[in-house]
């Protein structure tokens, strides 16, 4: 009973938090939009935390930089199970216009396994929340195999 | 036996562990829907501290390599347990409080102290950078709120044994609430609505809410003292944050609005509910939606001039007999 309760505890708090892996910023700021009074995350429970510890969504954004790689696979590392992986925009995706550049080093389904994956550049904000209600859907299903 | 049988009741329903918890939660929950209404938002649901308790406690727990996982553990447990030992000395049942003594004021001052100083060692067992910036802050704010509302304490004590009334002890919340409940509340006396107001300010800042929430900055420094807290302990310490929003606004209440009394406990209980819902909408929820973070020195420089003069304002009105 008391399992059943933390999975669906674990649909209605997923906190959010954000890598930029090198991302031109476009992204990002869709991402914030989505926490403003106009679409308002909260009210599904979303928060955006500051340490990758509290996290259950993260949120990748860029091509990955091999600047910024190391750093985005042992920051992936630190977060606790059970995680969900969001892919925002084409560049974790593809690499987008980056792709065959030197110093980039994508797609992000190289280091981890993507969860959900967001196109666009950018995409539009209601994708976004769309994305992440997805997202926590999942999160909920992984806590259930987790346990089982 | 049977007082064993009311001692538990005590400890573990009213007014202890379940209503502080449900309580806190209530209190938080509206705190946030509140705050997105003054954002033109719609808000998180009522329960959403319970959700993100329970999805807390649902998490694995990773104990950083220079961590001590006793401390790790033990660290928020203690702190729950000592915020909650608080209400037992608050005269909420019928204007009598479940255990009393002669200076239960202190006590409540310590335990009080008590529980941010468990949130310090918590963070610093986890040897992170980030948990150290946040717990040096922890402290500044600690010092920031301690001398106004030690004033206040003073200021109280001193107005209730000014008057007489044969209280022979001051210290103790029961005489104050005697009091009060002999000659109406003490807000109304025109000496002490400083030292009200001192402790209104108070109140955030003890809580660790928005405008004054220097510890745990999450833009910042990383959540700051819970930057390496995940798990179940995060939960605790989630579930702590919550439950100190009603006991710093019961304690408010039972300080300054206390003595009003119907003696029915169920209406009782409404009351201070009514005046906690109140004091948080007034004290927590206007100053987030309002006020961007404070710098740390600004807390400290604002509470030790502003709001520690108000305080000493009163203090001095009270000695000199008004």
């Amino acid at each position: 009973m008391f399992d059943k309760l933390i999975d669906n505890s674990m649909a209605k708090s997923p906190w959010i938090f954000h890598i930029n892996a090198g991302s031109c910023n476009g992204c990002d700021i869709e991402l914030v939009s989505v926490l403003t009074p106009r679409y308002d995350a909260e009210r599904l429970g979303f928060r955006l935390t500051g340490t990758p510890r509290q996290a259950d969504i993260v949120v990748v954004s860029g091509p990955i930089t091999l600047q910024a790689r190391d750093r985005l696979v042992r920051t992936l590392a630190q977060v606790p199970e059970p995680r969900v992986v969001v892919s925002l925009g084409s560049c974790p995706r593809s690499g987008n216009v980056f792709k065959g550049s030197y110093a980039i080093d994508g797609p992000l389904d190289k280091y981890t396994h993507v969860d959900v994956s967001v196109g666009g550049c950018t995409p539009k904000p209601e994708a976004i929340v769309a994305a992440l209600a997805q997202a926590a859907e999942i999160l909920r299903e992984k806590r259930k195999e987790m346990h089982k | 036996m049977t007082d064993l049988l009311f001692n538990l009741i005590y400890v573990l329903l009213f007014p202890g562990l379940l209503f502080c918890v449900v309580m806190g939660v209530l209190l938080a929950g509206l705190d946030r829907i509140w705050v997105a209404r003054m954002q033109r938002r719609v808000g998180p649901p009522l329960l959403q501290g319970w959700y993100d308790f329970l999805k807390c406690c649902g998490k694995e727990t990773i104990i950083p390599r220079h961590g001590k996982k006793a401390i790790y553990y033990g660290a928020p447990l203690l702190g729950f347990v000592a915020l909650i030992t608080i209400s037992l000395f608050l005269p909420v049942v019928n204007g009598q409080a479940a255990f009393s003594g002669t200076a239960d004021l202190v006590v409540i001052l310590y335990l009080l102290t008590l529980v941010s100083v468990c949130m310090i060692v918590g963070a610093s067992a986890t040897g992170s950078p980030f948990a150290g910036v946040g717990l040096s802050r922890e402290m500044v704010a600690m010092i920031s709120y301690e001398l106004p509302f030690v004033l206040v304490i003073l200021t109280v004590s001193k107005a209730v044994l000014a008057a007489g009334d044969g209280a022979s002890y001051t210290f103790s919340l029961q005489a104050i609430a005697d009091y009060q409940a002999a000659n109406g509340p003490l807000i109304t006396h025109w000496a002490l609505i400083p030292a009200a107001i001192a402790m209104l300010f108070v109140i955030p800042c003890e809580v660790g809410m928005h405008p004054f929430d220097v510890s745990e900055a999450e833009t910042e420094i990383c959540e700051g003292t819970l930057a390496e807290y995940s798990g179940p302990p995060l939960a605790l310490y989630r579930l702590t944050h919550m439950v100190k929003m009603f006991i710093m606004t019961a304690l408010f209440c039972v300080l300054f609005l206390g003595g009003i009394s119907t003696g029915f406990v169920v209406l009782d209980t409404l009351i201070l509910i009514v005046f906690c819902l109140v004091l948080t909408f007034l004290t927590m929820s206007l100053p987030h939606a309002v006020c961007a973070r404070f710098k740390t020195e600004q807390v400290f420089q604002f509470y030790w001039t502003v709001v520690a003069g108000l305080a000493a304002v009163s203090l001095i009105l009270v000695w000199l007999g008004f």
